[in-house]
């Protein structure tokens, strides 16, 4: 079997904390000693991957999350502090805006410096340069130093200048945000064309829209350490569902049993079937108890929430006539399944309301996240019956 | 046409690195062409910039100390091709330290993003300094030769040599300091004063003899007025025999190389998080 292009194996990567010059001092005493900064901020912990060729791998994580740090020491800008990254064949790596570039260079000159720093002669850079002024198509502006330029127009030159220097691995930090929308489709369309003719991508993006389209494979980062690494559709699913997570709060299920105490109707368990994972279209059933404190039937109201708390559906035990059952003194079950759930994939909540058995006042609720796994590129909240007429 | 160019290259598999060489040549090519035109040839008048700013320079000289200070005749040559002989590699060993110390900085850019040999932008620095102050001095001796100030121009022989050995020395001194610039900010507001002040302590602008005897070991010890008093050998008296001096001369610029180099090399792979 081919080696793979790039192999990192426990990579970890520590920027040295320092503020005053006496601090710099100590620092670079420590440095040429050969020991490491005393005090280091770690950016990047014990990420491991292969990549082979013709594989593509997208890298996702929060701001500051260390995506950056590790497209850096793939692109060999950074050594690591700990662990081991190798790297076989061309790197193009366009690392933010810019990168790469000289602000005061021309575009034309900044053309030949970055074949220079790929090592290509005279005579291959020539051959390529009328491309690359072709595919970035900023006019007469390549003649302009950089500084001048827009941020689109640099990102333009930058993307053109990647790509035409034949990279092995390309890895692209974020880029596709810049351009205008023609341009970004355009390079969108070129990293198709890439991957399917065997490129290898690393792409660093907050678009998971991206991620999903352009990568087999995601990474997921999160205070420098990997939080998962698997097919792209499952990383940005479960990424996604932690952002809506984190923006509903976080509610974690209230504790049942000072129900009696305080005289309230109160869910005392909550159970899904299957729990946590279900696939899309699969059966899921909600089951639990729930206390009465005066042993009259209450009413339930279950319903479907997505993480970040937005409502999908809701059914009380009254609206269908059917009621708890009692199972002991005080205690009452139930039990609701959804044969074929339609939602899409994504992470959601299913909550349980205690109600009175009026079904007027609310007391308590309960819930249990579960993951709604599938390979869909359907938008929204729930599978909607339909059929295209011809 | 706009169309993407297409990425035909699949066929032939993976390219590989570059051999590290091909790299460094093309790079430093770059870096150096750039620093060149960056300074006067970028310009149009460039080329005849970097002819007249020599000879100005040396103008000024002479009317300064021959015209306004009357200096004399020193060690029996005339005091201003006395003092351009030694003039020059100085200016030379001055700017290259200088422009050196901060090279790093300008190629910031460049380093926060792509790998690349970070010692290959020092290296440029100080080579587009000496090529263009030794293209200078070679300017002045010429006029000098032409006004009859009596250059023993085959005293190039030696004097080529010495220059070398002086680049060498700068050059390990400059990659020490753009390395400490990086973390320590004030080395470049330090080296400015530094550098004038050993400029009046070295024996360019008077001969070692003028200095009083007690003083005198301390100003010879200088290792830059060994290579000035080997300058005037050569180019006011044609004195081209090398001596044991010289080997030592050059042990010690390859030995400042060589820990200028280790130092940098054990700082760089730090610059991209202080740059």
């Amino acid at each position: 079997m081919e080696a793979p292009l790039l192999e990192l194996s426990r990579v970890g990567k520590d920027y040295a904390k320092v503020d005053a010059n006496g601090g710099r001092l100590r620092l670079v005493c420590d440095l040429l000693r050969g020991r490491g900064a005393a005090q280091v901020f770690r950016a990047l912990d014990d990420i491991s991957l292969e990549l082979a060729a013709g594989e593509s791998l997208g890298i996702i994580g929060e701001n500051g999350a260390g995506k950056s740090t590790l497209l850096k020491i793939v692109a060999g800008v950074i050594t690591p502090t700990r662990g081991k990254a190798s790297v076989r064949g061309r790197v193009g790596a366009l690392l933010e805006l810019g990168s790469g570039f000289h602000p005061d260079y021309s575009g034309l000159e900044n053309i030949d410096l970055a074949a220079s720093l790929l090592g290509l002669g005279a005579a291959e850079i020539a051959s390529r340069r009328e491309q690359i002024i072709a595919f970035a198509d900023i006019g007469e502006h390549i003649r302009d130093p950089i500084k001048h330029y827009s941020s689109g127009m640099v990102m333009r030159l930058g993307f053109a200048v990647a790509t035409a220097l034949e990279p092995d691995i390309l890895i692209t930090d974020e880029v596709l945000a810049v351009g205008d929308e023609s341009f970004q489709k355009k390079c969108v369309a070129w990293i198709e064309d890439y991957l399917v003719d065997g490129g290898t991508l690393l792409l660093c993006s907050h678009s998971m829209y991206h991620v999903q389209k352009l990568c087999r494979s995601a990474l997921w980062l999160k205070d420098g350490r990997a939080v998962q690494h698997g097919p792209a559709a499952d990383v940005s699913q479960a990424y996604l569902a932690y952002h809506e997570e984190k923006a509903a709060g976080g509610k974690e299920p209230i504790a049942e049993r000072a129900a009696a105490a305080a005289g309230v109707y109160a869910i005392q368990s909550l159970e899904l079937e299957p729990p946590a994972r279900i696939a899309c279209g699969a059966s899921l059933t909600v089951r639990g108890e729930v206390f009465s404190p005066d042993d009259r039937v209450p009413v339930v109201l279950l319903g479907v929430v997505r993480a970040d708390g937005t409502p999908v559906y809701g059914v009380a035990t009254d609206m269908d006539g059917v009621p708890p059952k009692r199972i002991g003194a005080r205690r009452f079950a139930f039990a609701l399944n959804f044969p074929r759930l339609p939602l899409l994939p994504g992470k959601y909540l299913a909550r349980a309301h205690a109600l009175d058995p009026e079904g007027v006042r609310l007391f308590d609720h309960v819930e249990r996240s579960f993951l709604v796994e599938g390979e869909t590129r359907e938008l929204g909240l729930t599978r909607i019956e339909h059929r295209w007429e011809a | 046409m706009t169309s993407a160019p297409s990425p035909s290259r699949r066929t032939r598999g993976v390219a590989g690195a570059p051999p590290p060489g091909a790299r460094q040549r093309a790079l430093f090519a770059n870096f150096f062409r750039r620093e060149l035109f960056s300074r006067y040839l970028g310009t149009f008048s460039g080329l005849a910039w970097a002819l007249v700013h020599p000879l100005a320079l040396l103008a000024v000289y002479a009317f300064v100390f021959t015209t306004v200070f009357r200096a004399g005749a020193m060690n029996g040559r005339s005091f201003i091709v006395f003092v351009a002989v030694a003039l020059w590699p100085w200016l030379a060993a001055q700017e290259a330290l200088q422009r050196g110390t901060v090279s790093i900085a300008a190629y910031a850019g460049l380093i926060r993003k792509v790998a690349f040999p970070h010692e290959i932008a020092v290296y440029a620095s100080v080579a587009a300094t000496f090529a263009l102050q030794f293209a200078g001095y070679l300017v002045v001796l010429a006029a000098l030769a032409l006004m009859g100030e009596g250059v023993r121009l085959e005293g190039l022989l030696l004097a080529i040599p010495l220059w070398a050995v002086l680049a060498v020395a700068v050059t390990g001194l400059a990659l020490a300091l753009a390395a400490l610039q990086v973390f320590i900010r004030d080395i470049e507001h330090l080296l400015m004063p530094v550098l004038m002040i050993l400029m009046y302590l070295t024996p360019i602008l008077y001969p070692l003899a003028l200095v009083p005897k007690g003083v005198r070991p301390w100003v010879a010890a200088n290792p830059f007025g060994y290579l000035v008093d080997r300058l005037r050998d050569a180019l006011l008296d044609g004195r081209l025999a090398l001596e044991w001096g010289d080997a030592v001369a050059a042990a010690v610029a390859l030995g400042l190389f060589v820990s200028g180099r280790w130092l940098f090399l054990r700082l760089s792979p730090y610059f991209e998080d202080f740059v």
